[in-house]
């Protein structure tokens, strides 16, 4: 199939409304990736405005939510959407989802910072933490630019990522908890550690979801729950 | 044809090979038609369509005005026999036979293949002799008890028996459009056919109206195949299970209705149910 579209329409004003979803989707997206910026910068560097900062977008993101959402429903419920543009609403709205919830991880991240920062010390010496942080950041913009760009070879390379992230997240654990029995004057800062990490983790499953959706938007196919492989031979055909 | 539609038709096909998706069954098909032409004097309407309608299936053809679906539709109970300028070539088998067969009795084929037309078109006589006409001039009823029931029979499946029961000898025209459209349906099925071919059956009626021509089709789909050509996308998406998508005269692309609502794998049907087209 070429190209897909979204502005050929009989209906300019359809057109319109499908423009505008996508483009608030991008908005939101790119409102998403700087707040996990700001958050992760603000566990790294234990900066407590950046904390604030980071848990203060969270409103914009969900707010950016509810306004996507009820354009989705309207379009649903006046243009009958089909094909493309029904597989276009649906991943849009799941989009918008996995989002909202990156947001609401990226906020958890900023308060964890904000207890470690009380506690008077950093995540110092935890270099897994800048590394999953950095490819979960990736991740997200991955998938976002793969929706942009409806390419879904691109969203197959968020999918791998994912993989790779899921593995270094069970590896950074295990350190942490050698850690904390060596000493466990480290207990409580460890797990402040660990509930970054388990957010940055969950940021890396959502990221992985909006890649699905970005495949099933582009090629029609519902990969979800499927093995990396199978969804590379799905996309091949 | 004009040079530009003609123009038109051979950019848009240059390339054009076959039908997308599953034209042919694998199972048994009711009806089936093999590089079927249609022309009208020296123009052709229909492009070597190849395609089956299962048994018990509802095959919903699509596809933008002039593409040649009511054509084909009336092509497979012979109505186009009576267009003088009308010609057809390929096979059209019912149950393995050919309908063009010189051999083949028209008015009993009409009986094996009803149709259902977008006005309804009841005659101008009683509920009851609507319904009866049919039994009666195939000779499928010799007592006046036994009509009286195919009569109930054809009336309760097209789900029409509750509002008529105590007016059956009133005159047909008196009925609203939707109760005309159902008693068209009780003419159809009163003759038991195998096959119901409809033609925009409910563009004509109002939504509610509309719903229970929808909900009859679903019910007769236990009974009968049923072929029916719609303008509304949303209908064909309801009631279908498996969806043809016409294209000047082509048969486009054919899958099961999930799909073609979903993800089609042909532009042209893509770009048609979207409202990209034109």
């Amino acid at each position: 199939m070429e190209k897909m579209t979204f502005d050929k329409h009989t209906s300019a004003q359809f057109n319109a409304e499908l423009e505008g979803a996508r483009k608030h989707l991008m908005e939101m997206g790119g409102l998403v990736e700087e707040q996990i910026e700001v958050a992760f910068k603000s566990l790294i560097d234990v900066d407590t405005d950046l904390a604030e900062k980071a848990i203060k977008m969270d409103k914009n993101v969900n707010k950016m939510e509810l306004m996507i959402d009820k354009e989705t429903t309207q379009i649903l419920a006046k243009r009958n959407p089909a094909a493309s543009d029904l597989r276009f609403i649906i991943s849009v709205t799941k989009t918008v989802n996995d989002l909202e919830r990156i947001g609401d991880e990226a906020a958890k991240i900023a308060k964890q910072s904000l207890e470690l920062a009380e506690s008077g010390s950093g995540p110092q010496g935890f270099v897994e933490l800048r590394h999953i942080g950095e490819k979960v950041r990736q991740m997200v913009q991955g998938s976002l630019d793969s929706f942009a760009r409806l390419d879904a070879d691109a969203a197959l390379a968020v999918m791998h990522q994912d993989k790779a992230v899921d593995l270094e997240y069970g590896d950074a654990i295990r350190t942490l908890v050698t850690k904390m029995m060596e000493d466990p004057r480290t207990i409580s800062r460890a797990l402040s550690v660990m509930w970054a990490l388990r957010s940055l983790e969950r940021i890396g499953d959502h990221a992985r979801n909006i890649a699905e959706s970005v495949i099933y938007l582009v090629k029609g196919k519902d990969v979800r729950h499927k093995k990396l492989e199978k969804v590379a031979e799905q996309l091949r055909k | 044809m004009n040079t530009s539609v003609k123009d038109t038709m051979e950019s848009t096909f240059a390339g054009w090979t076959e039908t997308v998706g599953n034209a042919m069954l694998e199972g048994e098909a009711r009806m089936s038609t093999r590089n079927t032409d249609v022309f009208y004097g020296d123009k052709q309407a229909i492009f070597g369509v190849d395609l089956d309608i299962g048994k018990n299936e509802v095959l919903a053809m699509i596809g933008p005005s002039g593409c040649g679906k009511s054509t084909f539709l009336r092509t497979l109970n012979r109505m186009n026999d009576t267009i003088d300028i009308c010609k057809i070539k390929g096979e059209i088998l019912l149950d393995g036979e050919n309908i063009y067969d010189k051999n083949m009795d028209v008015v009993s084929l009409r009986a094996r293949v009803g149709m259902v037309f977008q006005k309804p078109n009841p005659f101008p006589k009683s509920i009851y002799d609507n319904v009866a006409y049919g039994p009666r001039i195939h000779g499928l009823v010799s007592r006046r008890a036994e009509l009286d029931e195919v009569v109930e029979t054809a009336l309760r499946k097209a789900s029409i028996w509750d509002e008529v029961k105590d007016r059956l000898d009133q005159p047909a025209t008196g009925l609203s459009g939707g109760q005309q459209q159902r008693l068209c349906i009780a003419r159809t099925i009163a003759v038991s056919p195998e096959v119901i071919l409809m033609d925009e059956p409910c563009s004509a009626l109002d939504p509610i109206a509309t719903a229970r021509i929808e909900e009859l089709i679903a019910e007769l789909s236990e009974n009968y195949t049923i072929a029916i050509v719609t303008h509304s996308m949303q209908q064909a998406a309801r009631v279908s299970t498996r969806t043809a998508y016409f294209h000047l005269g082509r048969l486009i692309e054919v899958g099961s209705t999930d799909k073609i609502f979903t993800a089609p794998d042909h532009k042209l049907t893509e770009d048609y149910i979207t409202g990209r087209f034109g």
